[in-house]
């Protein structure tokens, strides 16, 4: 094949363009859409669209501009595709069918000096070369054949239209990746709506198009194809050509007779010998594409950013109402709300029988109160007073957290791309973790602990005070967790008995350590209540932590954009109005 | 939503009368409103409009069935039309889109202009078959047959489909024109098939342009369009190879339809499948779980719960406890008693001023455990239902938590324990005691005054006795006597005291939680329950 006339410049051109596409390709990547925000399903299909378009057309064309130029032959179902194929190539290279929609892989026909085009990691990578007629949608059929001319390879791409999605799907692939379109219609076919769309994208991003009107019966051809023309016209395709292919007998090699296509293959032989009309197809195909790229890049940069900003929305909708609820929570377990009660009665009746008091005013020996609380049951009154102050402060946080989850839950649904994040999530995130009550058992057991701990470090020397012993630890961490718990305004109904508990505390270990002992406790629930409410609002935040979206894909994506309308510019300057690179 | 009017409901009695149409449609009216505001409103209108169309359908005229011919620009609609009415009412031609407007060619007029007025089709679109001065067609066979020629829906023309979408929704049979060349569309089989997989019994499929097939491929076709159709979900459906133009099996479509319609089916089988597909897609979006109320244990397990937060079998304990002891006291011997009531002051006033043997008081409820019982309830009872239905009934459960726990600790609060009063015959052992005790105190005076006097010979003799230490020690025998006979009882009635001091508690939290919590949770339930009986209704 003959060398496309191109300049020193020219090339220079091509390859920072190659550069950039590559990195606009990179920046796009970035750009995730995860959230469905409004519109976002129409830009996620424009940002794959794009990369498509890049890795499947722009960025292997820009590689090798003197490729042979890549036809492919698309259209409906049943409007003749295969014939017309079989027919230019001269012999049954795909077999057509009666039965739609005709499953097969792709078949490419090319001259075979062209062969080296077309290797595993040229043009649509994503497709296995097989050299033998398959239905394996993943693959690509390679023809060598000298009927092809040299320089223009024609490929049958599957129907546009058929209930085959797969079909669908490669037809729209194998046509981006086109650097003509040989787009084939029928006299039954000729104004269905989803052919023309493919052609109005066509004619978008000015992708040469050739339309050829097929099964065409020879008496109403002029009308059809006037009519044919005057859509073309009034849809922005009015430079492209149009050949008609009357209707005609098919001989058992599934080909028509020579002539109805001679004119097809006079153009495409014209084109092959002509470098230099093959090479603006090339370019006008290739500019169009990066020209309609760059312009959709800008509102996926956009919607990349309000990705962002959503995702942070969200982030504070959850913030807001944990916060909310995290006051609340942290209140009720100061101003005596959990002494209300199975746990009031039990502290009063372990407080208020006065032998308690008594007993610390009284110099009484060690063994005798050991032996008195045994016979009264004193310790056991405490773990009772401790396992109430722990169903009560699990059900108050747990509670909590179900106000929370729900509150929370609520919000993001209010939020259309809120909603389907509750929705798509592993759990349910308008309730509190399925293993919240466990974990708030087990920290509050581990306060409980850390009370007794508290009261056996600070009572230092009192340890063996007679006092210390007739209340025991139990004792005085149960009642040191009952006064932290009260607050300093506790309800008119539990005043008297947390008065008590108060000088307990202070006629054991003094004053100075009671206060000390109070601020600790309270230090080490509140923590422990943080981090609990921390893990449940975590939760949500979590699924948008693992995207990973890069705060400056926005801007790069711009940037890439661009250089590359930078890139086309100078390119047009340098060049006059004659490139479109 | 809105309770159709007396008249229409009437008339649709009158037009269903003897079928079970007419219960499958109010099932399905009364699932919508049992569904209203807790499904999505676009769905339940969407059911509402099917009852509303298929109730004007059954008022028209029964006698006409309305049969419409649709398809893809260029399968040949109109040629298939013009062959079943032999007549060349609507135009044919190779430029594509040729029909744009829905035409109609009546067999029997009479009734027929209301279901034409009903069908949106103008007069100038209408054609009336025993109007015309033509016997040459065997026309009896599709008396009463409206057959429409559809605009096509595939074509550039976006009004062309809205019109199909319109009328498709109104036809009592639909044929649907396929070609060789288009029979495997995605905008037919995606849009128009695979949706009206229940209409399989109403439908009719024709694969037109049959003579441009070579005669020993025809089957093949045929079972591959078969296939497609089996994969849309309508296996069922009859499929027609015809060629309108050179005449293939145009008979037999004629005579397809023409038993269809003398069936008199079709337009009964079109609403039955539209109700029935809309009953589907109400069970699919409501769900299916079995319907259900709160049951009286799950309702007493939440008593239970309620009664553990306030603290009831503790309040209740402490009721026996006080009673006992102060019972213990009143029918004790006096002075004992009052050494023992002595004691307990000392220590009282240790404590501050803090009553230990001051009765129990009713305290506040733990609200979180409330709170937690109730979201309990809420999730078993939801539990299976469909989220929207769950939702519901989740929400009337847990919607006023805070009201329910004001109205427990008010209601609580007002409760009387009685565990500072003793019963009336405990009071009246008391009495006696102390009777008795005076009596003998009396007794030993007068013994101390006579032998202080000497004169104790001189007291009045019983049995031999002399009469004031016979006072003073029957005094102290009776009171132990009265201690002895009345102190075992003493347990029961502080037992009783307490269970009744239970019982009134509970009493207020089962009152509280029956009208706050189960109540309006059972009444979302019902909610629940009329609509999937409504559905069963509509899809018997």
């Amino acid at each position: 094949m003959s060398t496309a006339p191109r300049g020193r410049s020219e090339e220079i051109a091509g390859s920072q363009m190659l550069t950039e596409m590559v990195r606009l390709r990179g920046a796009l990547q970035a750009a995730a859409l995860p959230l469905d925000l409004a519109g976002v399903a129409a830009l996620r299909e424009h940002r794959q669209q794009v990369i498509d378009q890049l890795e499947d057309y722009v960025i292997p064309r820009l590689m090798s501009l003197d490729a042979p130029l890549l036809t492919v032959v698309g259209g409906s179902t049943g409007a003749g595709k295969s014939t017309l194929v079989n027919t230019l190539v001269g012999h049954r290279v795909t077999a057509p069918g009666v039965l739609r929609p005709t499953t097969r892989s792709p078949v490419l026909a090319h001259h075979p000096d062209d062969g080296k085009w077309f290797g595993q990691d040229r043009l649509l990578p994503d497709l296995k070369r097989v050299s033998h007629p398959t239905n394996d949608h993943d693959c690509i059929q390679l023809v060598p054949t000298d009927a092809v001319p040299k320089g223009v390879a024609i490929l049958d791409a599957p129907d546009v239209d058929s209930v085959e999605e797969r079909n669908r799907l490669l037809a729209g692939q194998l046509l981006a990746a086109a650097d003509l379109w040989l787009f084939v219609t029928s006299a039954a076919r000729y104004s269905d709506q989803v052919p023309w769309e493919y052609l109005k994208q066509a004619a978008e991003r000015s992708t040469s198009v050739a339309l050829v009107l097929d099964r065409t019966p020879p008496d109403v051809v002029e009308t059809v194809s006037g009519h044919l023309a005057r859509m073309m016209a009034s849809r922005g395709l009015k430079d492209s050509p149009l050949f008609g292919v009357p209707e005609g007998p098919v001989t058992d090699d599934g080909l028509l007779p020579l002539g109805h296509v001679a004119e097809i293959r006079g153009w495409l032989e014209a084109l092959a010998a002509d470098a230099f009309a093959r090479n603006a197809i090339v370019q006008q195909t290739v500019g169009g594409s990066i020209r309609i790229l760059t312009r959709r890049v800008y509102p996926i940069a956009d919607a990349a950013e309000e990705q962002l900003v959503a995702i942070g929305d969200l982030a504070t909708l959850v913030e807001r109402q944990y916060d909310i609820v995290r006051k609340q929570l942290l209140t009720a377990t100061t101003d005596g709300t959990l002494l209300r009660g199975d746990l009031l009665i039990r502290w009063q009746e372990f407080v208020g029988s006065g032998e308690l008091i008594r007993s610390l005013d009284a110099k009484v020996g060690f063994v005798r109160e050991r032996l008195v609380n045994a016979i009264k049951g004193k310790p056991q009154q405490a773990e009772r007073v401790a396992s109430a102050i722990g169903t009560g402060l699990e059900t108050l946080v747990v509670e909590h957290a179900e106000q929370a989850a729900a509150r929370a839950a609520a919000a993001w649904r209010a939020t259309p791309y809120g909603a389907q994040l509750v929705d798509a999530a592993a759990e349910d995130l308008s309730r509190a973790a399925r293993d919240l009550r466990r974990r708030v058992d087990r920290e509050v057991q581990a306060w409980q602990a850390e009370l007794q701990e508290l009261v056996r470090t600070e009572s230092g020397d009192v340890r063996t005070s007679a006092r210390f012993l007739a209340v025991g630890v139990r004792g005085l961490a149960v009642t040191l967790a009952v006064v932290v718990l009260g607050g300093d305004q506790p309800p008119a109904a539990a005043a008297e008995s947390l008065r008590m508990g108060t000088r307990l505390l202070e006629a054991v270990v003094g004053p100075g350590a009671a206060g000390m002992l109070r601020y600790k406790a309270r230090e080490s629930l509140e923590d422990r209540i943080r981090a609990l409410l921390a893990g449940e609002a975590n939760r949500y935040v979590a699924p948008a932590d693992q995207w990973q979206l890069a705060p400056d894909a926005g801007e790069q994506l711009r940037a890439a954009a661009r250089r590359v309308d930078d890139l086309r510019y100078a390119a047009t300057v340098q060049k006059g109005s004659g490139g479109h690179l | 939503m809105t309770e159709p009017d007396g008249e229409s409901r009437e008339l649709r009695d009158l037009a269903t009368r003897g079928t079970s149409i007419g219960a499958r449609l109010e099932g399905l009216e009364r699932a919508v409103s049992a569904a209203r505001g807790r499904l999505d409103d676009a769905l339940l209108d969407e059911t509402e409009a099917t009852v509303e169309r298929a109730t004007a359908r059954l008022r028209l005229s029964a006698h006409h069935t309305v049969v419409a011919i649709a398809g893809a620009t260029g399968s040949g609609k109109s040629s298939t039309f013009n062959a079943l009415t032999g007549l060349e009412l609507s135009s044919t031609g190779v430029r594509r889109p040729t029909t744009s407007w829905a035409t109609a060619c009546v067999w029997g007029s009479e009734g027929a202009e209301e279901v034409l007025d009903w069908l949106g089709i103008p007069p100038r679109h209408q054609t009336m078959r025993d109007s015309m001065l033509d016997t040459n067609f065997d026309d009896r066979a599709l008396d009463g047959v409206v057959l429409m020629d559809l605009p096509d829906h595939d074509s550039t023309e976006v009004a062309h489909h809205l019109e199909v979408d319109r009328l498709v929704e109104l036809a009592d049979l639909l044929v649907w024109v396929l070609d060789p060349q288009k029979y495997a569309d995605a905008a037919l089989h995606d849009r128009y098939l695979a949706p009206y997989a229940t209409h399989a019994g109403v439908m009719l499929i024709v694969l037109n342009h049959i003579d441009t097939i070579a005669p020993d491929k025809r089957q093949s076709m045929v079972d591959d369009v078969k296939r497609l159709l089996a994969n849309d979900g309508l296996g069922a459906v009859k499929v027609i190879p015809i060629s309108a133009r050179e005449g293939i099996g145009v008979e037999e479509l004629r005579q397809e339809i023409a038993s269809r319609v003398e069936q008199k089916r079709s337009t009964t089988a079109r609403v039955e499948a539209d109700v029935a597909a809309a009953a589907g897609r109400l069970d699919r979006a409501g769900g299916d779980a079995p319907p259900r109320d709160i049951s009286p244990q799950q309702a007493r397990a939440l008593e239970e719960r309620v009664a553990e937060a306030a603290g009831v079998p503790t309040i209740a304990a402490a009721v026996e406890r006080s009673i006992r002891s102060r019972a213990a006291r009143a029918v004790a011997w006096p002075p004992v008693a009052l050494v023992a009531g002595l004691g307990r002051r000392r220590q009282d006033e240790q404590l501050a001023g803090h009553r230990a043997d001051s009765p129990p008081q009713t305290v506040a409820v733990q609200r979180a455990a409330v709170d937690n019982g109730i979201r309990e309830l809420a999730d078993e009872a939801s539990q299976g239902l469909a989220a929207p239905w769950a939702d519901s009934v989740r929400d009337a459960a847990i919607s006023r938590l805070d009201e329910i726990d004001d109205a427990l600790d008010g209601g609580l609060g007002t409760v009387d324990l009685r565990a500072d009063r003793v019963p009336g015959w405990v009071a009246l052992v008391r009495v006696l005691q102390w009777l008795v005790f005076l009596g003998a105190v009396g007794g030993g005076v007068w013994w101390a005054v006579l032998a202080s006097q000497g004169t104790l010979d001189e007291a009045p003799e019983v049995a031999g006795f002399a009469l004031p230490p016979v006072v003073l020690a029957g005094g102290l025998v009776l009171g132990l006597l009265l201690w002895l006979v009345f102190r075992p009882l003493v347990g029961g009635t502080a037992r009783a005291r307490g269970a009744a001091a239970d019982d009134a508690l509970r009493e207020v939290v089962s009152d509280v939680l029956a009208k706050q919590v189960v109540a309006p949770t059972n009444g979302a339930l019902a909610s629940y329950s009329a609509f999937r009986s409504g559905i069963a209704h509509a899809q018997q």
